[in-house]
């Protein structure tokens, strides 16, 4: 009985400590989401003056014939892959020096945090200056190299400008996965090693047997999250192309902008968030089985 | 076989190899990542001249050096008022973040409390969602509610884009308090609130300094819904401002005082960096490897 | 001791600032009471950087008439598009800091729609009203109602070299087909490399260029009454079918599929073509004292298929004044000041802009600074609008893709004026 009362107040004081959070979180997180899924079927823009009028999948149905919708979604689809693919591999790679000790690292450390630390729309700024096709640092050094013979135009030239935009999120974002996998690196027991040096095991193998595995699940998180993230980018392409030239570096998040912000096609800037937003779940899925498949498989092996 | 016997010797020359590697490496490290912040320093303050000279100029005279540009973006701009803003927005939010955030954390880490998996669940899925899936809906709970040009339209929500990381980190600092000197508490006779402010809260000191560092750094740096509830001149902050001073909505201002906002824009971060650098790595691995 | 000092000295700043702050606000109360009634109205607006030396100088003149209004400039960016969407999201987010608004000619229709801007037909008499350019005030109506006075006006018009028609002996052309002769037999003889330059690149210059192909060809691409589509008739894709085979046949440079309007009219004024679609703003450009073709150019309204007539797409830029602005009486005020002859005069004598009063086009003072006024009515004559939709930029950048995808040859223009016609169908219907 006693207990039974104990255990009530724990329960209402503990709801009462959480709910102030969780309303705000409903607000901001889940309102939206589900106001999109109301606002979607219904057509409110200019040619209805702004009006909500009830009109069923149409905005669906539009959005399959949508060619920009579909270009988008694969601007979106590469930039997210190759960045966090890249990110990954440059990211482990200096998780592992800085997992070696030598004078001067903290220093190091402290420099590779800077990026992600930085604003992203202020050194989209500085990244659009540096790709400056006149004055830009990268045209100089390659000119320097003697690389290139004239200026590369590479926020204006479609392929050009998607590197250029992919090359400001490595640098941008890098420093987030280096500093998961290096917590990860500093987490694995030295003894490992060294028995399996005993064993007879190179360092590659060392590497393939112990430091992969051990180090999966601080991969899967940072994978996960990045590709999130960087499925939604915007404030580096807004800064540095604002999607263009020509809508080569448009993406899903740049579209859904345009959309409600130029074109106040509300309707179907909920439709299209509606459906970005069910695809970023089935990819985030895919991805999460996908990778624990492979985390199985490594574990499995070792 | 005697390839694994030659490298695992402790042997000079592959020893040296390696350190040589390892150097080029940590070069190689620090000038990508310092380098674009450097040129933008450069370019900064160099006279016009230099900046648009061809080729570049890496190391100017001293007659090529100007303080100029950082004069120009107060003339022109508000430049003040920008700070201020991203200030004000910043801190605010973070202090409700850690208000919020840090009981419910510890009602998750302590409590067993009904749904405390759903409510889990649900935050960690919250960290997923891009903010341009909610900025339709919030573009509307602001207009109704007249919130537009209000910095309330950024407190809010930056308050809630930083309550899943404090409560993830919160949560991970209570798990490893141990609970014998609450349990004390409670024998004492304080009630939880009691024992939350006057035996918790002083312990937790040096984890809500590390969430809110994350936190502020979030803030600061969020451009999506700064971009569209603000559009009154005075009240915007550093990453629109200085977005719209240069980049692709270039408004016909020279480079030199772009980079100028830029140096000025990230300088407050560069500072935190430098003097909180271990608590953001900690912050930052508390947060993501329990989540 | 030292403590007790520290916090009465704390407390002693604490009063003299309390005293300070009252000191300040009785002086604002005794000069804000009496002064309450001729207290300045401000009216703000934005404008794009490059032209605020040019207003500046007409703001000044207007606030000296007009002691009791105050006017804020707002710099924004140059380019138009990123200027609209400067105004949209103040306007959208509600209580707009902006009572005027200086405007494009085809944001109006959607500034309109979305119920932003002030009515001005009552305040503006029909009398006045035929002062001004047909198109340009054609262009800001929408649904009947009046939201705009043009202010400056622009349509797209094709340049020709004279000095090298003469010599071969040709007449300036007037259909599509002896543009493309003349411009073959040229390249031939090797006096030029190119024949005809034009903006392909996927951006709103491309529609506006476009427009003046399709009507050429005896087209349309929306009707705003009906919104019926037209991208996919015949007219329509012989429009594109032409463009397409000046790049084809040499005629255009491979590169006019990325050229906007600059990069046209510097091959041109370095003297590579023969022919040039563009805006009036080149005939001063070519005609300076350093340019190759000065004195060589001539222009005349856009070619045309054989039966059908030219047509000049209508641009510029004018005043609207915001539905939320407190102050409309004084807004209206700055409009008559800033759309009037006077003020237009020195605003092309200042920075070149075509005006949009018919009289000034035949004024002794402009016409003696620039020779084609005169020329230039008659383009004008011939303006044609963008279709004035409220979904026009949506509808435009539909069309943008898809002629692209027509000029880079990945599909061929049957098959994107089809599909650009029915997204634009889609677009505009509210069911499938």
């Amino acid at each position: 009985m006693k207990i039974d009362a104990i255990r009530q107040r724990e329960q209402l004081t503990g709801w009462l400590l959480v709910i102030p959070a969780f309303l705000v979180l409903l607000l901001i997180y889940a309102y939206p989401i589900a106001r999109s899924f109301w606002l979607s079927v219904f057509t409110q823009n200019l040619g209805t003056q702004l009006k909500p009028v009830f009109s069923g999948f149409h905005n669906y149905a539009r959005m399959a014939f949508d060619g920009r919708f579909w270009e988008t979604m694969m601007h979106t689809a590469e930039f997210s892959i190759a960045s966090v693919v890249l990110e990954l591999l440059l990211g482990l790679g200096i998780a592992l020096v800085l997992n070696q000790s030598f004078r001067g690292r903290g220093v190091v450390r402290t420099i590779t945090i800077l990026p992600w630390a930085l604003p992203t729309a202020v050194m989209g700024v500085a990244w659009a200056w540096i790709f400056n096709d006149r004055y830009g640092v990268i045209n100089d050094l390659l000119a320097r190299l003697g690389l290139i013979r004239s200026e590369i135009n590479w926020l204006g030239e479609p392929m050009l400008a998607m590197l250029a935009i992919i090359a400001a999120d490595i640098w941008k974002t890098t420093p987030f996965i280096s500093i998961l996998l290096l917590a990860g690196l500093q987490s694995i027991p030295a003894d490992l090693y060294e028995a399996h040096a005993i064993d007879g095991a190179n360092p590659w193998q060392s590497f393939r047997q112990i430091t992969l595995p051990l180090l999966m699940p601080q991969v899967l998180i940072a994978v996960l999250f990045r590709f999130a993230q960087a499925f939604g980018i915007f404030d580096l392409i807004a800064v540095m192309t604002g999607g263009g030239p020509a809508g080569s570096t448009e993406t899903v998040s740049i579209y859904i902008y345009a959309t409600v912000m130029r074109y106040l096609d509300f309707g179907y800037g909920a439709a299209l968030v509606v459906v970005t937003f069910l695809l970023l779940v089935l990819a985030v899925a895919l991805a999460s089985f996908f990778l624990s498949k492979l985390r199985a498989q490594a574990s499995g092996a070792e | 076989m005697a390839q694994t016997n030659l490298t695992s010797l402790p042997a000079s020359p592959g020893l040296k190899f390696r350190s040589i590697i390892l150097g080029f490496a940590i070069v190689l490290i620090v000038a990508f990542f310092l380098g674009p912040i450097l040129w933008q320093l450069l370019t900064s303050i160099k006279v016009n001249q230099a900046i648009a000279a061809v080729p570049t100029v890496y190391i100017p005279q001293l007659n090529q050096l100007t303080l100029k540009h950082y004069q120009d973006l107060f003339v022109r701009r508000p430049f003040l008022s920008y700070i201020f803003n991203s200030a004000l927005v910043s801190i605010t939010s973070t202090v409700l973040a850690l208000g919020l955030g840090a009981p419910a954390a510890y009602a998750l880490a302590r409590l067993r409390i009904w749904g405390e998996g759903f409510i889990l669940a649900s935050i960690l899925i919250f960290t997923l969602f891009p903010y341009i899936l909610l900025f339709l809906g919030l573009l509307e709970v602001v207009k109704v509610l007249g919130l537009g040009n209000n910095y309330l339209a950024l407190i809010v929500p930056y308050t809630a884009i930083n309550l899943p990381l404090t409560i993830l980190v919160m949560r991970s600092f209570f798990q490893q308090l141990p609970p014998d000197l609450e349990d004390a508490a409670k024998v004492d006779g304080y009630s939880i609130g009691q024992m939350l402010v006057r035996i918790v809260l002083p312990m937790t000191m040096p984890a809500l300094v590390t969430t809110g560092i994350l936190a502020f750094i979030f803030a600061w740096n969020e451009f999506l819904f700064a971009l569209t509830f603000i559009t009154r001149e005075p009240m915007k902050t550093i990453p629109v401002a200085v977005a719209q001073l240069g980049g692709a909505s270039t408004f016909e201002i020279p480079y030199g005082p772009i980079a100028a906002a830029t140096v000025l824009g990230t300088l407050p971060l560069v500072l935190l960096v430098l003097f909180f650098q271990r608590q953001i790595v900690q912050g930052l691995t508390a947060g993501a490897v329990k989540g | 001791m030292g403590k007790r000092q520290k916090h009465s000295l704390k407390q002693r700043l604490l009063q003299s600032l309390g005293l300070f702050v009252a000191i300040l606000l009785s002086i604002k109360l005794l000069f804000a009471l009496p002064g309450l009634t001729q207290q300045p109205v401000t009216l703000t607006f934005l404008i794009g950087a490059s032209e605020v030396p040019t207003w500046k100088e007409l703001i000044k003149q207007f606030e000296a008439k007009n002691s009791d209004i105050r006017i804020n400039l707002i710099e924004g960016p140059n380019a138009t598009n990123l200027l609209e969407d400067l105004y949209t999201s103040a306007f959208l987010l509600g209580g707009s800091p902006y009572d005027l608004v200086y405007m494009d000619i085809v944001w109006v229709p959607k500034f309109a729609a979305a119920g932003w801007l002030m009515e001005l037909s009552q305040l503006f008499p029909k009398e006045e009203q035929a002062k001004f350019l047909r198109g340009d005030l054609e262009g800001g109506r929408y649904r009947g109602g009046l939201y705009r006075v043009p202010v400056h006006t622009d349509a797209g018009m094709l340049y020709y070299r004279k000095d090298l028609l003469e010599q071969a002996g040709f007449k300036p052309p007037d259909t599509f087909a002896e543009l493309m002769q003349i411009s073959q037999a040229l390249q031939k003889q090797g006096v030029v490399r190119r024949g005809f330059l034009w903006q392909g690149r996927q951006y709103e210059g491309t529609s506006a260029m476009f427009v003046e192909i399709l009507k050429g060809y005896g087209g349309f691409w929306i009707n705003p009454d009906t919104l019926e589509v037209g991208l996919d008739r015949p007219e329509a894709i012989q429009a594109v079918q032409f463009l397409v085979n000046t790049i084809r046949d040499g005629v255009s440079a491979p590169g006019v599929v990325t050229y906007q309007e600059e990069e046209t009219r510097r091959i041109f004024q370095s003297g590579e073509a023969v022919f040039l679609r563009n805006w009036p703003y080149v005939w001063y450009l070519a005609n300076k004292e350093d340019s190759p073709v000065r004195g060589k150019v001539g222009l005349k309204p856009m070619v045309h298929a054989p039966g059908q007539s030219s047509a000049a797409c209508q641009g510029g830029w004018g005043w609207g004044i915001a539905k939320t602005t407190k102050h409309p009486e004084q807004a209206w005020r700055a409009v008559q000041f800033f759309s009037s002859s006077d003020a237009q005069r020195q605003f092309t004598l200042m920075a070149g802009g075509l005006p949009t009063r018919r009289e000034l086009f035949k004024d002794p003072q402009l016409v003696q600074k620039y020779s084609f006024l005169p020329t230039m009515l008659e383009v004008l004559d011939k303006a044609v609008l963008r279709p004035p939709i409220a979904q026009y930029d949506q509808a435009s950048d539909i069309l943008q893709r898809y002629l692209t995808a027509a000029f880079t040859s990945q599909l061929t223009p049957e098959r994107a004026m089809k599909a650009a016609a029915d997204e634009t169908r889609r677009l505009l219907g509210t069911k499938g």
